[in-house]
């Protein structure tokens, strides 16, 4: 097969407009991690949720893509702090591994109300027809460039209140060391209401997106579940900035390696790759060494 | 329904097999295995082109499905096991995502997604099904008994007392000299070992084996039934893989008393189910019904 240096270029393009998008829901999954110290295996199915906030919106307002917008966000934060009130927060204190079965049941639960009340089947949003933007041989799909630059600007706004704002720099502390935080004078329960409706934010836009994308339907968030885990582990769980550059790097290296694996193995490649990361260093690429806790 | 009842016991007894093998990974050495139907889909796989593609005797296609399972979870185990217990859960569950893959991939070797049938059955010294079914059911019946036994020999005895602190206290077993990760991977061979074993069983069972049938879905029905029935108690995953078998056929019945649900609707239902009971378990009784009070 003869590839020339602009179908790679393609590829990359295509990688980064992928890892991107599955940026934000590894940066959910991390964002859980660091303060409730378990992979929260319902991230996946409140991205659905925003999905059908967003396609919801979307018909009772007669076709607005802003009503959309603001119908997923708003969807997704309710979920995720639903998620945390009425879900994980009875059993915040009963260790890692009820958090993670209870979110694997959360997620179960989610998918099928969704399908109960919305059916099964795939909703697409009306999109015009757009051209691609072409540059010499490189093309860029204009649907995949408009989501990637909105998953930026999400991803940019979680950062920015992470580290510019009184509530971001409680987070951090919470996920560098919940008791000591406590011990400090901070509102952990608030704040932990906080985490779980920006994740819920996060996860919603990730619906809106997916939505614009391929479609709406209750399976289309968990099928993005392994690929978000594999990012935030390869980033290191807990990191967000390594769970983006994580989405990135295996969106890239999912892409380039399609001609020579071909389309079906992506997210074996994912998984490939993550596991050569944990043989090399357990604690993610992006993490300093730890001591257990 | 005696053909009927003996469908049921049948799957009840696969499901038997499948939840003390989790029990002993999770129940008994603390190993969060979410990738239980990966070993199981390679057992039936295994058995099921060992006699369909070679024309093997069963004998042969059995110890693949043990002996196949308990090498492929060793690397995954070296790999997983030093690290966090939550990291041996993601690596897990997309191992079974990707052995699902890898079947639907494969069309040479697997059929892909059309799956592999016409598998023979195991006794056919009958004319009728009934009676070969009985005499796998029987054959399956004194299997369960036998690993149930064999599992119970291995933590009662020093070895089974040292997987059961890994659970309790790893730390301390390392201040022993003892090394956690080995003991892990041993576990966790076996227990896939015994995961492949009820894959051998189903695919001689069914007939039929397609990917479809080893979604992650049955990875938590197992958990499902663990939970239920009490973990770190053999007893407890026994019965709880029979309550699970008898929610999972109740639910059928549902569609006779409430008519007009759709096949889809009713899947979404039994989804909800199990998750929901997952959600209060966890919440209310960790321990499931008959397992050990900490």
């Amino acid at each position: 097969m003869d590839l020339v240096w602009a179908d790679y270029a393609n590829l990359v393009l295509n990688g980064l407009a992928e890892g991107l998008l599955i940026a934000l829901p590894a940066l959910a999954v991390t964002l859980v991690f660091g303060v409730a110290r378990f992979p929260n295996a319902a991230t996946g199915d409140l991205v659905s949720v925003g999905g059908f906030g967003a396609f919801g919106a979307y018909k009772v307002s007669g076709g607005s893509f802003l009503m959309a917008a603001i119908g997923g966000l708003a969807a997704g934060a309710a979920a995720g702090l639903a998620s945390w009130q009425l879900v994980f927060k009875p059993v915040a204190r009963h260790g890692s591994v009820t958090l993670l079965l209870t979110s694997i049941g959360l997620g179960f639960l989610i998918r099928a109300l969704l399908g109960l009340g919305f059916g099964n089947e795939h909703n697409m949003f009306e999109l015009p027809m757009m051209r691609a933007w072409t540059m010499g041989a490189i093309a860029i799909n204009r649907m995949d460039g408009i989501v990637a630059l909105l998953a930026l600007a999400t991803m940019i706004g979680v950062f920015a209140l992470l580290h510019a704002t009184p509530a971001g720099r409680v987070l951090r502390a919470m996920a560098d060391n919940v008791d000591l935080a406590r011990v400090a004078g901070i509102n952990t329960a608030r704040a932990s209401a906080w985490m779980w409706s920006l994740v819920g934010v996060v996860c919603g836009i990730a619906g809106v997106l997916v939505g614009l994308k391929t479609q709406v339907s209750p399976e289309v968030g968990a099928e993005l579940l392994l690929a978000a885990f594999a990012a935030a582990v390869v980033g290191g769980l807990g990191n967000p900035l390594g769970a983006v550059a994580g989405a990135v790097v295996l969106g890239v290296a999912q892409e380039l390696s399609t001609p020579f694996v071909g389309f079906t193995y992506k997210i074996a490649l994912s998984y490939a790759v993550m596991l050569l990361v944990l043989l090399w260093r357990p604690q993610g690429l992006f993490n300093r060494v730890q001591g257990v806790r | 329904m005696e053909a009927y009842l003996l469908a049921v016991f049948i799957t009840a007894l696969v499901y038997v097999l499948l939840a003390v093998g989790l029990d002993f990974q999770y129940g008994f050495t603390g190993l969060i295995n979410f990738g239980h139907v990966g070993f199981f889909a390679i057992g039936a796989y295994a058995a099921a082109l060992c006699a369909v593609r070679l024309h093997w005797p069963p004998v042969v296609g059995f110890g693949l499905a043990i002996v196949l399972p308990a090498l492929i979870a060793w690397p995954l185990g070296r790999v997983a096991l030093r690290l966090h217990d939550e990291y041996l859960a993601i690596v897990t569950l997309g191992f079974s995502e990707i052995v699902r893959l890898v079947i639907i991939s494969e069309k040479e070797l697997t059929n892909g997604g059309q799956g592999v049938p016409g598998v023979p059955r195991l006794f056919t010294v009958f004319a009728s099904n009934g009676w070969n079914d009985f005499l796998l059911a029987i054959l399956l019946a004194l299997t369960c008994a036998l690993v149930v036994w064999l599992l119970r020999q291995i933590t009662r005895s020093p070895y089974g007392r040292l997987i059961q602190a890994i659970r309790d206290d790893q730390t301390a077993l390392l201040a022993l000299g003892k090394n956690p990760a080995r003991f892990k991977t041993q576990v966790l061979m076996v227990g896939s070992g015994i995961a492949g074993l009820a894959g051998a069983f189903y695919a001689h069972y069914v007939s039929f084996v397609t990917p479809d049938q080893f979604t992650p879905l049955v990875t938590f029905y197992v958990w499902m039934a663990i939970i239920m029935g009490g973990v770190g108690r053999l007893r407890g995953a026994v019965a709880g893989a029979f309550l699970l078998v008898a929610f999972l056929e109740g639910s059928r019945f549902i569609r006779d008393v409430v008519p007009g649900v759709s096949e889809v609707a009713m899947s979404n239902v039994r989804l909800a189910a199990v998750g929901l009971a997952l959600i209060l378990f966890m919440r209310f009784a960790p321990q499931g019904l008959l397992g050990r009070r900490r």
